[in-house]
């Protein structure tokens, strides 16, 4: 029974759901503390590199490769971060963005080692190395009533959600604590941040890493769920696609880029049926988005407001008299 | 404030919902008659159809309804074809080889158009037992990724040597310049095959110089090859930029004559460079002018169904519904593993580009045609 609800194609669609929210969350951070980096494609594409080389190579696991992909993509992140601090606005969108065409012109040219524009395939797959791992235990899909790929897939998507639950449970832990109270402040404003005693460079570059070091751990998981990267899959249309993740969605909340990510990988394949104008639809979107709610779908007043309804609904289920609200 | 709030999120929700809907659609309805009577079967395309390359896409789309007609009319066969668009990405392409996979009544994948899709989506139609050829795949490594890949498109490694050789013989070449265009898999994979085979015929190779996509200005890498005055040039790259390129290099006065892989070979090239283009030498699996009945067939048919002429990824996509055809026909059922076996049998197909037969890994075995642009068209090279 298991086995007629789970269907490979929506599994895959949720495991490219779960990887651009991680994606829209890198940027997410960043942009919480009033920095507008493009340089999110490189970093996801040092991830992907780095973890497929070292699995490829060095026959390392997987889980410790993903691990490293991002660590290196923060090393990156620390090393671009610092310099870029000078910058702010469009300066810093440009400069990052020309970052992410510089590791994509290494990727292209570093032929020795990424194979050019030719790509890396043979990267082992997550799912199937776990499966392999599965089998070896003695444990049979078939026991579930599953098969194989759908087995895989559902792995897959298991492992990744588990990830992301994890992850915006962090960052929402963070934004109520001091560190994302420093980001916000230097956001709003960052003479007056610095003025009240926040530490500006420690908590821009920090942001900034952060943002790459999630960009190089979803580069990385990428990487293993396609089983095939090449340089021009971390190109600037990525950097754009990861941009709209975010200010589709709403960029003042977490909420808004997992929205905006689940929203914008969702929509291709829902408008599959009219497959022509399908690009062209989502650009109307985007268009009248910016037209009607600049500031994303998601932002802080719709979120208290939907506070605010659950609450009035949850009292009136209660019996408690509703007072009106206004 | 509220109310257009409450509009926005009606809005947003009846969105949802229909996508929901829409996303769980399902393929899965028509039984295939699996004795008596023609075979028939349903095969899913996966193609470019939306984005840059959406030219590829379409030719090829064209290319498949026009076999897909006549096979249906003849009647040994029944095929129905399932149509969906990877917009030239390989996230998509992968969603929509498993939307296709999981439906069980698909036997066969066609496409997807671009190598670097069919690098994804290749192993994951192995693993999955489903027979999957590509028609415009032309990359090395592309059929050995599994035992269940196929194409018919005829790899670099086929073509160049091919038009290498003839146009060495014919201007006595000794010594070449070689310029490609490094940011692409297909402009690269070229060069690799130009490179190993100057080698192996002996040719000096006196520079290499490269290239990147949208690139305007040559004159830096041309000023270069100018000076050291090769016998022939060696060109990998796609026909947008090889047409400037040439361009170019004649008001340079460099009257070499090119010699150019598959992504060169387009009517488009003499479009743009004029008489420019004059003294490229392609090899191609696909000549429209050439004197056979079926390929003047298939023109004139495509030229009154699409209003222009077809191209080679129209002619390629032609011949593959056909073998395709041929490998239901001999498998007799619509199984993915027997029609496996019966495609991997295929030998000497008759075609619009000519006999076709797969070798053991799946590619192609096939004889080339070398042309040279000469007097604004493509003619045969001798």
């Amino acid at each position: 029974m298991l086995g007629d609800i789970i269907n490979p194609y929506h599994l895959q669609i949720v495991s490219f759901i779960l990887i651009n929210i991680i994606l829209g969350i890198s940027i997410y951070i960043t942009l919480s503390s009033g920095q507008l980096s493009l340089g999110n494609a490189g970093f996801m594409g040092i991830g992907a590199y780095t973890s497929a080389l070292l699995t490829i190579n060095f026959d390392l696991p997987i889980f410790l490769g993903i691990i490293l992909g991002a660590v290196v993509a923060g090393v990156f992140g620390i090393l671009i971060g610092i310099p870029a601090l000078r910058l702010s606005g469009v300066y810093l969108a440009i400069a990052t963005l020309g970052f992410g065409e510089v590791i994509r012109v290494i990727f292209v040219n570093w032929d020795s080692i990424t194979q050019g524009s030719i790509g890396l395939s043979g990267i082992p797959h997550l799912g199937r190395e776990l499966f392999k791992t599965f089998k070896l235990t003695g444990f049979d899909p078939d026991m579930l009533g599953l098969k194989n790929n759908q087995f895989i897939y559902l792995l897959v998507v298991l492992i990744l959600l588990l990830v992301n639950i994890l992850l915006v449970w962090f960052f929402i832990r963070q934004n109520k604590s001091r560190v994302g109270r420093a980001f916000a402040a230097i956001k709003m404003d960052e003479k007056a941040a610095e003025s009240m005693g926040i530490n500006i460079t420690y908590y821009k570059v920090l942001s900034f890493t952060q943002g790459a070091i999630l960009a190089g751990f979803a580069g990385a998981l990428y990487a293993h769920v396609m089983a095939y990267i090449s340089p021009a899959d971390f190109a600037y249309h990525r950097a754009i696609d990861i941009l709209i993740f975010s200010i589709f969605g709403g960029s003042e909340l977490i909420w808004g880029a997992i929205f905006g990510a689940t929203f914008m990988t969702i929509l291709p394949e829902a408008l599959r049926f009219i497959s022509d104008y399908r690009y062209m639809i989502y650009g109307v979107i985007l268009i009248a988005m910016m037209a009607f709610r600049p500031q994303g779908i998601i932002d802080v007043s719709l979120l208290k407001w939907f506070k605010r309804k659950l609450k009035l609904k949850r009292r009136g289920s209660l019996g408690i008299g509703t007072k009106k609200y206004n | 404030m509220r109310n257009s709030f409450k509009k926005v999120y009606l809005l947003i929700s009846v969105l949802m919902v229909v996508m929901l809907a829409a996303c769980s659609e399902d393929v899965t309805n028509a039984t295939s008659e699996k004795s008596g009577g023609p075979v028939s079967a349903k095969i899913g395309v996966i193609s470019y159809m939306t984005g840059p390359g959406a030219a590829y896409g379409e030719a090829i789309t064209n290319g498949f309804n026009l076999a897909l007609d006549e096979i249906n009319e003849k009647g040994d066969v029944k095929i129905e074809l399932i149509i969906e668009d990877s917009a030239g990405k390989q996230d998509q392409a992968l969603t929509v080889a498993q939307k296709l996979m999981s439906s069980d009544d698909i036997v066969a994948l066609l496409g997807p158009t671009l190598s670097t899709e069919m690098n994804v989506v290749g192993p994951e139609a192995d693993i999955n037992g489903i027979p999957i050829m590509g028609t415009s795949t032309t990359a090395a490594g592309i059929p050995q990724i599994g035992e269940y890949v196929f194409r018919n498109s005829i790899p670099e490694s086929l073509a160049i040597p091919a038009a290498l050789e003839k146009a060495v013989n014919k201007y006595g070449a000794k010594k070449v310049a070689i310029l490609y265009g490094n940011d692409d898999l297909f402009t690269q994979s070229g060069f690799d095959t130009m490179k190993a085979e100057a080698e192996k015929m002996g040719l000096e190779i006196l520079t290499i110089e490269t290239f990147q996509k949208g690139q305007s200005d040559y004159n830096a890498q041309l000023t270069k090859i100018k000076d050291l005055q090769p016998d022939l040039i060696l060109a990998s790259a796609l026909y947008n930029e090889g047409a400037v390129i040439m361009d170019q290099a004649r008001k340079m006065g460099i009257d070499l004559p090119f010699v150019g892989g598959n992504g060169y070979n387009s009517p488009q090239v003499i479009e743009i460079a004029g008489e420019a283009s004059e003294g490229l030498i392609v090899a191609t699996p696909w000549f429209g002018e050439k004197d056979d009945p079926k390929v003047q067939d298939f023109v004139k048919k495509y030229e009154t169904e699409y209003g222009h002429k077809p191209d080679q990824f129209a002619a390629q996509a032609y011949d593959a519904l056909y073998i395709m055809a041929e490998g239901l026909k001999n498998a007799g059922v619509a199984d993915r593993d027997a029609l496996r076996d019966a495609l991997a049998e295929i030998k000497d197909l008759d075609g619009i580009l000519g006999k076709f037969s797969f070798d053991e890994d799946g590619d192609v075995i096939m004889e080339p045609t070398v042309l040279i642009i000469k007097d604004g068209t493509f003619q045969l090279f001798e």
